[in-house]
């Protein structure tokens, strides 16, 4: 892909992939000309309103904005569910545009004293509704792993618009305060070009992309009942978004705590109203430029060097250490401290990690909970914590219920204030009040102020230690959501097969009709095998008593319907199954019948035609129903060793019955045979641990054959124990890797079934950087030419050896993690398709450790050929460092 | 027992002819032939038992250690044409909970591609 003179520029900035440019600058853009004209609204409303209806009407405005909230929030839910989204956020636009205009004419009449309150509201309802149009459009096109990348640049465009609004306001503010609506309503219009482009873009990129964007547009279906209770009832059914919505109420309660903390402690500090206003104005011009810069350069960063559960934790952990500081000491720099962090963290990263948690949600529950959670929970948890300080702070305290001025720019949590501007906007004069005005609680004593902050310092810590814990569960929540967007392809057949068949019955069944036209002894003795392992069914009866043409000329459904019995001896009439294997047994202990049959065997295995060939046979399935110390078990040593595969095979069968130790060199040699070698290898499983330390032997010598070698791990394997599990795992460390991929294999066998087994996590740790080192060296031997020939071959997709070695790393991963996880990462990573590989990631970021994170996800992302082979090298430029001595 | 093989649209095809019995093996077995196929990269196979009289145990053995092999790395491992005899008996061991059984070759192909 031809990478454009964008895509240039902004690589050199930020984490962004070919092809990803266009869309993220449209995003950019988007949420700059949302928040440049909120940014001048918003001072204008809060000027408005403080200075025509005064502050102590405020919680007048909190409760009339929550009303109207709430009822935007049902009657948005309801259109949403019928609207395609273009045509939504299309229409809000051109709605807010309208009644921007509509607030500028309407303001030119000072005698409509409800207009501040209106306007109020009409600025909330506005920004709740753009902000929250714009994060489920970034949850449309993104999925985890790219609004990772990318959530901090496109977020800063927001906060450069906030910038931009501030200084705008402050530039003209002054002198045509009411010439900002006109602005604002030319920037909202100009958004509807932006959203335009972005949906434009994404039909051509993807067109069934449509099909999520312009949800309900063309589907036939009858769009399904929502509103606020069933947003609400989604919410509290679904753990997730239950955690989500309690972690947004408690970001937003320790909030307003936080900002009343801050406040008040400057609000002792600082006595004279100029100063209050020069310290806020350098304040609030910073709190906009630093989260711009930590969202552009340091969001992306943070959240791919920490993953999410750090990051989620790192805003709660930083306001915990500054408020404990206020408690102990409410000092002015702290309290500047607190504030810096507060917004500027709170606008960045805390925001973006909360709006990457909706990404791995299904839409049609992520749209019901985001309109509920964004529009109406927020709100009511700012009016919660403001509820609670005043009734646990401000009600005890004092005789009159008198709104503290901190509590005034409490509600506007969610952005930077800039309400210093207020002062300019509804009185231009404003600044020229008498140096050291005096504020209504300047009349109280300094330190009961400090009291006050030092109380509610106390419930900010615990609210605070509240959301670490959600931040916890919702982290771990979180990584479980991505797991079920990943389904498991295929797991192990071994398994799957021992589980749905017998397998050894089913060898009996066929051994039992192939034996009939051969020898009447060995039909029966197969016969009497099925009657011992109570499987001679009816069914069974019938299938071995057909003769084959006769089963290919009847149809399958009258088989079984017809009354004949054919061949097979009626046995179960004359005698119960205990007698009889009693009186065989019997008979076969009977001294006299070892001597008799001691000459018949020493005849037959001297014999050398072909025709001795049943009779050995015959005699190798007899030995199996002797008693192992019967002198006619020794001979099985001989028939083990026999050239014929078929003589082989019932000697190997009786050497599973009888289990002497006498037998296993020959059954281990069988393993080299292919012929044998699944014969050989059921034979050494019936023996059991007792065999480990013999084929531990053989599985560590160098010198023998490495087929053998390689068989003797698939039975080992098959034993599964942990004794078992160690001799792999110590051939796996101390081998020379010739045999790993089968070694791999085995104990990811054993890890599949028997999970139970523990591997020594060092050893795994090591093989798994030597695998990645070697994934790494034969990808640039592959991949690192770059003459044509080479070029051409890289069209044929990964070659095997590639295929082997990248399989083998998630096997050894799945020793030391859960082994369902590393395998669902896995076998979507080989899927290929962009989500799969990069929920699958997503999954592995939530999942590996920090030290394996960061060397095996960096291999695994989506990206161009030339950029793997780069990764590839730095990684092996890695492992070379001293420090990588595993390595 | 003889076995050829053949690829169509990305699936490997086994035409199998005689009987698969450890006495009739020759050079190579089936389940090697099918992981040479693995090792080169192909995941979808289809033996087709058009010619195949009957199996031993040894047999079963094959078609479940191919099976095996194949779906540990991904792959698919079907069967068609087979005679009705070996279904009978596949059904009754139950070997038709995991094996997929085609009565025509092209439904088995078909059948690879909606995956």
């Amino acid at each position: 892909m031809a990478k454009s003179r964008l895509y240039r520029f902004l690589s050199r900035i930020i984490d962004i992939r070919p092809g990803e440019e266009i869309i993220a600058s449209f995003l950019f853009l988007y949420f700059f000309f949302i928040m440049f004209p909120y940014y001048i609204i918003k001072p204008f409303r809060d000027a408005k309103y403080l200075y025509v209806v005064g502050s102590r009407e405020l919680p007048y405005a909190y409760l009339s904005t929550a009303i109207v909230v709430g009822i935007v929030v049902a009657l948005y839910s309801r259109l949403q569910a019928r609207i395609s989204r273009h045509v939504l956020i299309i229409s809000s636009l051109v709605l807010f545009t309208l009644t921007c205009l509509l607030s500028w004419k309407l303001f030119q009449n000072t005698e409509l004293t409800w207009m501040p309150l209106a306007f109020w509201i009409w600025a909330n309802v506005l920004i709740v509704v753009l902000g929250t149009q714009f994060w489920i459009l970034v949850n449309d096109v993104f999925n985890p792993r790219e609004a990772k990348r990318l959530i901090g640049f496109f977020g800063g465009g927001g906060l450069l618009g906030g910038i931009f609004g501030a200084l705008l306001t402050g530039l003209i503010g002054k002198k045509h305060p009411d010439s900002l609506l006109l602005i604002a309503s030319g920037l909202i219009l100009f958004s509807i070009f932006i959203v335009n482009l972005i949906f434009i873009w994404q039909r051509k990129k993807n067109p069934s992309n449509d099909k999520v964007l312009d949800k309900n547009k063309e589907g036939g279906s009858k769009p399904k009942k929502v509103g606020f209770i069933d947003s609400f009832n989604t919410i509290r059914k679904n753990r997730y978004l239950a955690l989500l919505a309690v972690v947004v109420i408690l970001t937003f309660i320790v909030a307003t705590f936080i900002d009343y903390q801050s406040k008040t402690v400057i609000d002792i500090e600082v006595k004279r109203m100029d100063d209050y206003t020069r310290i806020f104005g350098y304040f609030h011009a910073g709190l906009l430029v630093l989260p711009f810069l930590i969202s552009i350069f340091m969001t992306g960063t943070i959240i791919k060097r920490f993953g999410m559960r750090l990051t989620l934790m790192l805003f709660p952990l930083i306001l915990l250490f500054c408020s404990g500081g206020i408690f102990f000491a409410p000092v002015f720099a702290l309290a500047i401290i607190i504030k810096t962090f507060d917004k500027s963290l709170s606008f960045s990263l805390n925001q973006f990690v909360r709006e990457l948690l909706y990404i791995p949600i299904s839409p049609e529950l992520k749209y019901k909970a985001k309109v509920f959670i964004d529009m109406f929970l927020n709100r009511f948890a700012k009016g919660l914590g403001a509820l609670m300080l005043m009734i646990f702070i401000v009600l005890p305290q004092f005789k009159g219920v008198e709104t503290p001025d901190a509590l005034i720019e409490s509600e506007a949590m969610d952005e930077p204030s800039v309400t210093v501007k207020a002062d300019v906007l509804a009185k231009p004069d404003a600044l020229k009040k008498p140096e050291g005005l005096q504020r209504q609680d300047e009349s109280e004593v300094p330190d009961q102020r400090k009291i006050r902050v030092m109380i509610v310092s106390g419930f900010s810590l615990f609210f605070i230690l509240i959301w670490v814990f959600f931040n916890l569960k919702v982290s771990k929540e979180y990584a479980r959501t991505v797991k079920k967007k990943l389904e498991i392809k295929w797991d192990r057949a071994d398994r799957m097969v021992a589980e749905k068949v017998d397998v050894d019955y089913t060898k009996l069944v066929f051994d039992t009709i192939e034996s009939r036209n051969r020898s009447s002894i060995l039909y029966a003795m197969h016969i009497f095998d099925l009657i011992k392992r109570d499987k001679l069914t009816p069914e069974v009866k019938k299938l071995i008593s057909y003769k084959s043409d006769e089963v290919k000329a009847s149809s399958l459904g009258g088989l079984f319907e017809s009354g004949e019995i054919g061949l097979l001896p009626e046995t179960d009439d004359i005698i119960s199954e205990d007698v009889l294997e009693k009186e065989i047994g019997e008979i076969m202990s009977l001294d006299v019948y070892q001597e008799v049959m001691k000459s018949y065997v020493e005849n037959a295995l001297r014999d050398e035609s072909m025709e001795s060939e049943i009779a050995k046979m015959e005699v190798a399935k007899a030995i199996g129903l002797m008693e192992s110390e019967s002198p006619l078990a020794l001979k099985l040593g001989d028939l083990l060793w026999d050239e014929s595969p078929e003589v082989s095979k019932y000697a190997l069968e009786s050497a599973a019955k009888l289990r002497k130790k006498e037998y296993v060199p020959a059954l281990i040699q069988k393993l080299l045979n292919p012929i044998t070698r699944e014969d050989a290898s059921g034979a050494l499983v019936k023996y059991g641990d007792g065999v480990v330390g013999a084929l531990s032997d053989y599985l560590s010598d160098r010198d023998e054959d490495i087929e053998l070698r390689k068989g003797t791990a698939s039975v080992l394997a098959r034993i599964g124990t942990q004794d078992a599990g160690d001799c792999l795992m110590w051939e796996l460390e101390e081998g020379k890797g010739e045999i790993d991929t089968e070694l791999i294999d085995a104990l990811d066998r054993i890890r599949s079934e028997k999970p139970g087994v523990q591997f020594r996590e060092d050893i795994v740790e090591t093989k798994i950087l030597r695998e990645i080192k070697k994934y790494c060296q034969t990808f640039i031997k592959h991949f690192g030419a770059k003459s044509k020939r080479k070029k051409a071959e890289r069209t044929k997709g990964l070659p095997e050896d590639l295929n082997v070695s990248l399989m083998n790393v998630f096997k050894l991963l799945g020793f030391i993690y859960l082994r369902e996880d590393i395998m669902r990462a896995y076998q979507n990573i080989k899927v290929a398709t962009k989500d799969s590989v990069d929920y699958a990631i997503e999954l592995l970021d939530n999942t590996l450790k920090k030290e394996m994170r960061e060397i095996v996800i960096p291999l695994m992302e989506d990206m161009a050929l030339e950029e793997r082979v780069k990764r590839c090298r730095s990684c092996l430029k890695n492992f070379s460092r001293p420090n990588r001595k595993n390595a | 027992m003889e076995i050829n093989a053949r690829e169509k649209e990305d699936i490997v095809i086994f035409d199998i002819e005689g009987e698969i019995r450890r006495s009739d093996v020759s050079d190579i077995t089936l389940h090697q032939l099918v992981k040479d196929q693995l090792d080169s990269g192909k995941r979808n196979i289809l033996l087709n038992f058009q010619n195949v009289e009957f199996i031993d145990s040894f047999g079963v053995g094959e078609i479940l250690a191919s099976y095996i092999s194949t779906n540990n790395l991904g792959g698919k491992l079907k069967i068609a044409k087979i005679s009705k005899k070996l279904y009978l008996v596949f059904q009754v061991t139950m070997l038709t909970k995991v094996l997929e059984i085609f009565d025509d070759e092209e439904v088995a192909l078909d059948s690879f591609n909606k995956e």
